[in-house]
């Protein structure tokens, strides 16, 4: 959101799609890798996190 | 949006994307840490159980092995006494057949020495039976030499007693002589009668000499023997002309057996001791009184 539209009150719109989109990608690589590493935690010791 | 905001989303972009590749990556080729604790920890639970085992089997074996080396300390000490007992009894075998073995040599040597002596009486007694041999043969001999003087003696004294006989009746026909001479003388002629000499003639000695070298003729055979008592028996007897007394030599074929004393004579056998025994008599060897 940029100064502007907080001083006019404007609804506030995206600059360019395309940060947005790698920032989507930036966020689904980070979430696909927790689920990868989540998916081996609990594939090798039963567990997402503490060990039993 | 400005630019600093651009930037840093794209290196955000960026950064987490590296980020996440190098975590992917990591933990793609992670190792399963629980499956080698669990692997890690059956195999040290089997160790262990192996080696309670093993420990058991350890502790058995020390308290076979210590039971064994209790049986084999006693065996030892057993088997050293008997070892012991052993040497006791081979140095007193050992001392025997040492004594025996001296008494062995000993012996020997008293052997050899008795060897020796018997060897040299064998020889003094071969040599005294050889000077008996020729001594019984001289004997025998003399004997036969005193019997032809004896025999000798006799014809002398017979012939001497037919010449003192002789000389007695020449003497008598002498003075028969003398007296017819006397008579004749005396005027008378008378004839004195043809008077014989009172000594009669006798035989001559010869005739004695030939009765005897007849009785030292007899020959017979010896018809029985004991020799436990020296006695014999002869096949002749009293109507042969054996007397007491007669000494017959018995031989076999030209060996000189012995001699034959008559003691005992019946009409048809005779009996007799033993002298001079050479050989032993038998049945049927010939006796005679003239060897």
């Amino acid at each position: 959101m940029s100064p502007e539209a907080l001083i006019k009150g404007t609804k506030p719109q995206a600059i360019s799609n395309l940060y947005t989109v790698i920032l989507a990608v930036a966020f689904g690589v980070v979430v696909a890798t927790a689920a990868f590493v989540a998916y081996k935690c609990y594939f090798y010791y039963g567990t997402f996190w503490s060990a039993q | 949006m400005s630019n600093l905001t651009k930037i840093l989303i794209v290196l955000l972009t960026l950064s987490s994307i590296m980020l996440c590749g190098i975590v992917v990556t990591y933990v793609a080729n992670a190792d399963n840490f629980k499956e080698k604790y669990e692997r890690t920890n059956s195999l040290q639970a089997s160790a262990q159980q192996e080696k309670e085992s093993l420990s058991t089997q350890l502790k058995e074996k020390i308290q076979q092995n210590d039971e064994r080396e209790k049986s084999d300390k006693d065996q030892i000490a057993k088997l050293k006494i008997q070892a012991d007992e052993l040497n006791a009894k081979l140095n007193a075998s050992t001392r025997q057949v040492n004594e025996l073995i001296e008494r062995t040599n000993s012996f020997a040597a008293t052997t050899k020495d008795f060897q020796a002596t018997t060897e040299k009486q064998a020889q003094l007694l071969a040599s005294a039976q050889e000077e008996v041999k020729q001594l019984k043969a001289e004997q025998i001999k003399l004997t036969k030499e005193l019997e032809q003087t004896s025999t000798a003696v006799v014809e002398k004294t017979a012939l001497l007693e037919a010449a003192e006989a002789d000389k007695r009746r020449l003497v008598e026909e002498k003075a028969d002589l003398q007296n017819r001479m006397d008579k004749m003388l005396q005027g008378g002629a008378r004839v004195a009668a043809a008077g014989g000499p009172v000594t009669q003639e006798r035989g001559k000695a010869i005739a004695a000499a030939q009765t005897i070298t007849d009785s030292s003729n007899i020959k017979g055979l010896i018809s029985e023997i004991d020799a436990k008592r020296s006695w014999a028996a002869l096949s002749i007897g009293q109507a042969d002309g054996v007397k007491e007394g007669m000494k017959f030599h018995v031989t076999r074929g030209d060996e000189f057996i012995c001699d034959l004393l008559i003691v005992d004579v019946d009409t048809d056998k005779a009996a007799g001791v033993l002298e001079l025994v050479q050989q032993s008599p038998k049945v049927g060897d010939n006796a005679s009184t003239i060897l």
